[in-house]
C-alpha cells in the first residue's frame, strides 16, 4: 500500500516493549507579573513504543501544558522548564529550536483540540500536508502530493485529490480533524500527542475520530498520549491513565487497574460525572463543586482538599506524597484513599457533620461539598 | 468579580449546568496576571486556551498619558490667556527682522520683525479652536447619524450610512480644501465647517458600530420591555456606553484636525494673514531656513509636540477603555 | 460571481453620488456662480456666456445629467485664467501624481513590512521597542513639516537631490525617481508608521493562533512560519488600509507638490483654488474622487481574491 512509504522506515520498531519516551520530574512554570504559575509540577511517566497513555483532568489541571511542555512547544520567554524528557534515551529538554525542528513532525507530532483553529485558514490543505513532507523527507513536489493523497485516503477522506486544492473552511469539522491527523501522521512520527482531539467536534463524529486514531496507531505501531477531560473517552482506549490535578499527577495506573480500584477521591468524582447508559436519562450528573486550584502560590496541603468529600484536617496541613498501592504500578496522592478504612471513616464523619475541614465555619453553605448528589445552585 | 477561591462561601458553590465546575476563578486570576503585559498573553494563551477569558489591558493610564495631557493643558492655557499674557502684539513689528532667539524674544523674530513666541501662542488659538471646534461639529452630527443608524437599522441605516460612504469617497483633505476654496470668506468658522464635515463620517461609523453592540445587550432589551421610548433608550441606555470610544477617538481626531488646519494654512487656505497660524508661520519661514531656521522650526516644534501629545493620550485612552480597532 | 456583482452595483451607486456631489460644488459658490466663475476674466460678456454654457436656469437634475455626459466624453470645461481645457491639463498632470503616490506607497511598504515582521517576531525586543517608538513619533510629523526638514537637510545643507522640479518618467526613469525621492519620502513617513503598527499588531495576534503552534509542531523553521503561515492572514487589514491611505496621500500631495514645485494634480488643484478658477477645481475633485473610489473597489476585489474564506462565503451567500 502506498501508505507504507510515509510510515517510519521498517525495522525502526522491532521490539514491541521498549521505552520510547521517559519524562522525569518535569516542571513547567510561567513567570507572570502576579507571580509564578506552577502549571506542571513534577510529573514523571514512561511511554513504551506502540502504547497509549491517557492524561485526564479538568481545565487548569495542566494537561495541555504538559503535552506542549514535553514536546517543547511552549514559547521560550517567561517559561521555565525543568526535569528530563528522554526521547529514545536522549534528553531533548536542552535542545534548541533548530534541533527540535528535526524532532517535531518527524519524531513527535500533535493533533490539536479545535481543527477550526489549528488549520491555517488561508493555505490549501495540500500545501499544509506536503510542506512537512518536503521539509523532513526532502521529497519533490509530485511525490509529496502523491503521499498527501494517500494520507488523506488513509484517514478516510473521500475525493482526496480534489481536497488538496481546497481550503479548511470548505470541510466539515470532522473532516478537518481528519486532515489535521493526516498532517500529524505525514512524516511517520513515533509518538502522537492528541490534545483533546474530539472536544470541539459533534458528538456523532467523536467516536469516529477516536477510532481512526486507534486504527492508525495500531497500523503504525505508534505511541500515543491522549489528553482528555473525559475519563469516559480514555477508558477503553488507553493502556495507562494519568489523572492530573493542579499541575500534579494525583493518580496513575494501568487502565484496568485504575478502574478496578480507584484510590483518589478526585478520580472518583470524575467517574461520577460521566453519564451512564444504565441510569435513567433524567438522572442528575454530579458536578465537582468548587473551582480548580490556584496555581500561583497554592495553599499548603493537598490541593484538592477544598473540593473533597473526604477532606480532613491533615489534608490542609500536609501535602500527600505519591505512593504506590498494593499493585506497585498504581500510584496515588491521598491521605484518605477511596476504598480504604481511613477513607470510609473520613467520609462518614464529613457526612455526619454536614461539612468538611475546608469549610469549618459555614455549616449552611458547605454541604454542597460534602453531600453527594447536591445540585449546583448556580455559580 | 474578585472571588478568592479560599472564600468558603464562593468555594463551595458548584458550577451550574456543566458537568465540570466552571474555572471562573482561574480565569479571573489569568486576567489579573495578564494585566499590563500584553506580550505575556501569548504565553498565557498556551496555558489552557479555554481558561483564558478575554484578557484586559492594564487599567492604568500611565505617566506618559499625564505628561502628554500636561503639555496639552499648557498649550491650551497659553492660547486661552494670550490676550492677557505679557507678550508682544503678534501682528506688530517689535524688533529688527530675523533676530535669533534671546531672552527678549524667546523664539526670535520673523521676517517682518514680529515676535515668533507671541505669534506661536496666538497661532495656538486658531489651531485649538479649529481642532476642537471641527471635531465637536463632527461628533455632534456624526454621533447623531451613527446613533440613529445603529439603533433603527433598516432603511434609516442604509440611507445614513450611504451618505457617510459618499463623504468617505472623497479624500479628506481634498474635500476640506474644496469647501474652503468655494466659500467666500476664510474666517475660523469656514475652516471649522470644512474640517468638521470631513470628520462626520468616521465618527458616524464608530458610533454606529458601538450602538449596534449595545443595542443588543440585555439592559437595553430590558429597558425596551419596560416600555422605554426609542429616544429614551438611545439617550439614556446606549449613549453613555458610546461616550468612551468616541472620547478616545476624538482626542486623536483633534490631532488630525490640527494637522489638517496646519496644512491648509501652509498653502495659504486657512485664516488669511496677518492672523498668526502655525501652518502659516511654518510656511512664512520656508525661505529663511538657511539663516533664520527658528521662524519655521519654533512653530514646527510646538505643533509636533502638541500632535504627539494628543496621539499619545488618545492611544492610552483607547487601551484604557479596551477599545478594539476591529469594532470599526 | 455574486459577490462581484453586488460590489459592482455598489460601485455604480457610489460613483453617481460622488459625481453629483462634485457637480454641486459650483452651487456652493456664494452669490451668482456665473459672476464668480468669470472673476478676473471677461466681463459681462463672460458672465452671459457662462450663464448659457452652464444653463444655470435649468433644474439641477437636468444640469447634472448634461454635465456628467460632457464629463464622460472628456469635456470638463476650461480654465477661466488661461482657457486651457481642464481635461487636457488633467491628462498631463495625473501621471505625475500617480507616480508620486505609488512611489511613496512602495517606499512605505518596503520599510514597514520587514520592520513589522521583525518587530512582531521578537515582540518586546529592542528592535520592536525602538522602531515602535520612533514610528510613533513619526506619526506626529505632518508631511509638510517633514518636507521642510528634508529640504533643509538634503538640498540645502548637504547638496543632495534637488529641492524643486520634476523629470518625466518617460524621459529618464531613474532621474524621475530621483527627482521625486524627497517628496515621496515626505509622504511615506507617516504611512510607514501606520503600516508597521498595523502589521505588527496583526502578526502578534496571528502568531498566537493554534495553526502557528501546529506549524511549529510540524517542525517548520521559524522564518517559514513567519512568512508562509503568519504573514498572509495578517496582511488583510494592511491591504484595506493601503487602499484607504491613497486618500490621505492625495491630501498630502496637494501640499507636497506645492512645496517641491511638482506640476501634478495637487498643485493644479491648489493653484486653481488660489486663482479663484473654479471649473478646473471641480474637474480635479471629480477625477480624484472617482479615482479614489475605483482604487478602493480594486482593493476590495484583491482582498476577496486573497482571502479564500471571503471568496467562498460570499459566493455561497
Amino acid at each position: 500500500m502506498s501508505r507504507r512509504m510515509v510510515t517510519a522506515e521498517p525495522g525502526a520498531h522491532p521490539e514491541t516493549r521498549s521505552t520510547l519516551l521517559e519524562v522525569v520530574d518535569l516542571k513547567t512554570r510561567f513567570r507572570t507579573d502576579a507571580g509564578t504559575v506552577h502549571a506542571v509540577d513534577g510529573v514523571s511517566f514512561t511511554l513504551d513504543r506502540g502504547r497509549t497513555l491517557g492524561v485526564v483532568g479538568e481545565s487548569g489541571s495542566g494537561k495541555t501544558v504538559l503535552s506542549r511542555s514535553v514536546m517543547g512547544l511552549l514559547p521560550s520567554r517567561n517559561v521555565e522548564r525543568e526535569g528530563h524528557v528522554l526521547y529514545e534515551g536522549t534528553d531533548i529538554i536542552g535542545f534548541d529550536q533548530k534541533r527540535m525542528s528535526q524532532v517535531w513532525g518527524a519524531e513527535m507530532a500533535m493533533v490539536f483540540q479545535d481543527p477550526m483553529t489549528s488549520l491555517n485558514p488561508v493555505m490549501k490543505i495540500g500545501n499544509q500536508i506536503t510542506e512537512s513532507l518536503r521539509f523532513h523527507l526532502g521529497v519533490d513536489k509530485g511525490e509529496a502530493s502523491a503521499t498527501a493523497v494517500a494520507l488523506l485516503k488513509s484517514v478516510g477522506i473521500p475525493a482526496a485529490e480534489q481536497r488538496l486544492k481546497e481550503y479548511p473552511h470548505q470541510l466539515s469539522g470532522g473532516m478537518r480533524q481528519r486532515v489535521t491527523i493526516a498532517i500529524a501522521l505525514a512524516c511517520g512520527p513515533k509518538v502522537l500527542f492528541a490534545d483533546e482531539p474530539t472536544t470541539a467536534l459533534d458528538v456523532t463524529v467523536q467516536a469516529q475520530i477516536l477510532d481512526l486514531l486507534a486504527e492508525q496507531q495500531r497500523e503504525r505501531h505508534m505511541a500515543m498520549i491522549l489528553v482528555s477531560h473525559d475519563l469516559g473517552v480514555v477508558a477503553g482506549r488507553t493502556d495507562e491513565i494519568m489523572v492530573m490535578y493542579g499541575g500534579r499527577v494525583v493518580e496513575q495506573a494501568p487502565t484496568d487497574v485504575l478502574f478496578a480500584d480507584v484510590k483518589m477521591p478526585y478520580t472518583e468524582a470524575l467517574l461520577r460525572s460521566i453519564p451512564r447508559i444504565e441510569h435513567p436519562s433524567h438522572a442528575r450528573l454530579e458536578a465537582i463543586p468548587g473551582r480548580p486550584p490556584k496555581l500561583i502560590s497554592p495553599p499548603k496541603g493537598c490541593n484538592f482538599a477544598p473540593r473533597c468529600r473526604y477532606a480532613q484536617p491533615k489534608c490542609t496541613e500536609e501535602t500527600p506524597p505519591l505512593v504506590a498501592a498494593d499493585d506497585p504500578r498504581h500510584l496515588y496522592r491521598c491521605w484518605f484513599p477511596v476504598g480504604s478504612a481511613e477513607g470510609a471513616d473520613a467520609l462518614a464523619r464529613n457526612l455526619a457533620d454536614g461539612t468538611t475541614v475546608a469549610y469549618p465555619t459555614s455549616p449552611g453553605s458547605a454541604p454542597a461539598a460534602a453531600t453527594p448528589g447536591t445540585d449546583g445552585e448556580g455559580a | 468579580m474578585p472571588a478568592p477561591s479560599h472564600d468558603p462561601v464562593h468555594g463551595a458553590v458548584p458550577g451550574s449546568g456543566s458537568v465540570f465546575a466552571e474555572s471562573g476563578d482561574f480565569a479571573t486570576e489569568i486576567s489579573d496576571i495578564a494585566d499590563g503585559d500584553a506580550l505575556g498573553l501569548a504565553e498565557l494563551h498556551e496555558l489552557d486556551p479555554d481558561q483564558v477569558a478575554s484578557p484586559r489591558a492594564k487599567r492604568r493610564l500611565g505617566l506618559a498619558f499625564w505628561i502628554a495631557s500636561g503639555w496639552f493643558a499648557l498649550v491650551a492655557l497659553a492660547a486661552l490667556l494670550a490676550p492677557i499674557l505679557p507678550i508682544d502684539d503678534p501682528n506688530k513689528t517689535v524688533a529688527r527682522p530675523r533676530l535669533a532667539p534671546s531672552s527678549a524674544h524667546w523664539f526670535g523674530t520673523d521676517a517682518l520683525g514680529r515676535d515668533v513666541f507671541s505669534r506661536t501662542i496666538w497661532g495656538g488659538r486658531i489651531s485649538l479652536v479649529v481642532g476642537i471646534g471641527s471635531i465637536l461639529l463632527g461628533v455632534l452630527i456624526g454621533g447623531a447619524i451613527g446613533l440613529l443608524a445603529g439603533h433603527y437599522r433598516g432603511k434609516v441605516e442604509t440611507i445614513l450610512m450611504g451618505f457617510c460612504d459618499v463623504l468617505l469617497s472623497f479624500p479628506a483633505l481634498l474635500l476640506a480644501l474644496a469647501i474652503v476654496g468655494f466659500r467666500d470668506n476664510r474666517d475660523v468658522s469656514t475652516i471649522v465647517l470644512a474640517i468638521g464635515v470631513v470628520s462626520i463620517a468616521p465618527v458616524a461609523r464608530l458610533v454606529r458600530a458601538n450602538t449596534m453592540i449595545y443595542s443588543q445587550r440585555e439592559f437595553v432589551t430590558a429597558a425596551r420591555s419596560l416600555g422605554a421610548s426609542n429616544a429614551r433608550i438611545m439617550l439614556r441606555e446606549v449613549l453613555p456606553n458610546v461616550v468612551f470610544p468616541v472620547l478616545s477617538f476624538s482626542v486623536i481626531a483633534v490631532a488630525v484636525a490640527i494637522v489638517a488646519e496646519g496644512g491648509l494654512a501652509f498653502i495659504g487656505l486657512s485664516v488669511p494673514p496677518p492672523t498668526a497660524t502655525w501652518g502659516g508661520m511654518i510656511s512664512d519661514g520656508r525661505n529663511f531656513l538657511a539663516d533664520a531656521p527658528w521662524i519655521s522650526l519654533a512653530p514646527c516644534f510646538i505643533l509636533f509636540l502638541t500632535v504627539l501629545a494628543l496621539n499619545l493620550a488618545g492611544d492610552r485612552l483607547r487601551e484604557f477603555f479596551d477599545i478594539r480597532e476591529g469594532a470599526l | 460571481m455574486r459577490f462581484v456583482r453586488r460590489k459592482l452595483i455598489q460601485l455604480v451607486v457610489v460613483l453617481l453620488c460622488v459625481t453629483f456631489l462634485s457637480f454641486l460644488l459650483i452651487s456652493l459658490l456664494p452669490g451668482d456662480p456665473a459672476t464668480k466663475l468669470c472673476a478676473g476674466a471677461g466681463g459681462q460678456e463672460c458672465v452671459d456666456q457662462k450663464r448659457t454654457e452652464l444653463r444655470l436656469d435649468d433644474p439641477i437634475p437636468v444640469r447634472y445629467v448634461r454635465w456628467l455626459g460632457d464629463a464622460v466624453t472628456g469635456d470638463l470645461g476650461a480654465s477661466a485664467r488661461n482657457q486651457q481645457p481642464v481635461w487636457e491639463a488633467l491628462t498631463q498632470r495625473v501621471p505625475v501624481t500617480i507616480e508620486l503616490l505609488l512611489y511613496s506607497q512602495f517606499m512605505a511598504l518596503i520599510i514597514a513590512i520587514p520592520l513589522g515582521l521583525l518587530a512582531a517576531q521578537r515582540a518586546g525586543g529592542i528592535l520592536d521597542r525602538v522602531s515602535t517608538t520612533v514610528l510613533f513619533g513619526l506619526l506626529a510629523v505632518p508631511s509638510f513639516m517633514l518636507a521642510l526638514l528634508l529640504i533643509y537637510i538634503f538640498p540645502v545643507k548637504l547638496g543632495w537631490f534637488q529641492a524643486t522640479g520634476y523629470t518625466d518618467f518617460t524621459d529618464n526613469p531613474l532621474e524621475s525617481l530621483g527627482s521625486l525621492f524627497l517628496p515621496a519620502l515626505s509622504l511615506a513617513a507617516a504611512e510607514m508608521a501606520v503600516y508597521m503598527r498595523l502589521l505588527r499588531t496583526d502578526l502578534i495576534a496571528t502568531l498566537q493562533e493554534d495553526y502557528i503552534t501546529m506549524a511549529k509542531a510540524k517542525g517548520m523553521p521559524p522564518r517559514r512560519i513567519l512568512l508562509r503561515h503568519a504573514f498572509k492572514p495578517s496582511s488583510f487589514s494592511l491591504i484595506t488600509v493601503i487602499g484607504l491611505n491613497f486618500g490621505r496621500l492625495i491630501g498630502g500631495a496637494l501640499i507636497i507638490e506645492i512645496i517641491f514645485g511638482i506640476n501634478g494634480l495637487g498643485k493644479y488643484t491648489v493653484d486653481s483654488i488660489l486663482g479663484q478658477d473654479f471649473i478646473p477645481v471641480q474637474g480635479a475633485v471629480l477625477v480624484i474622487a472617482v479615482g479614489y473610489v475605483l482604487i478602493n473597489f480594486a482593493v476590495d476585489m484583491l482582498y476577496a481574491a486573497l482571502d479564500p474564506r471571503i471568496r467562498h462565503a460570499r459566493a455561497l451567500a
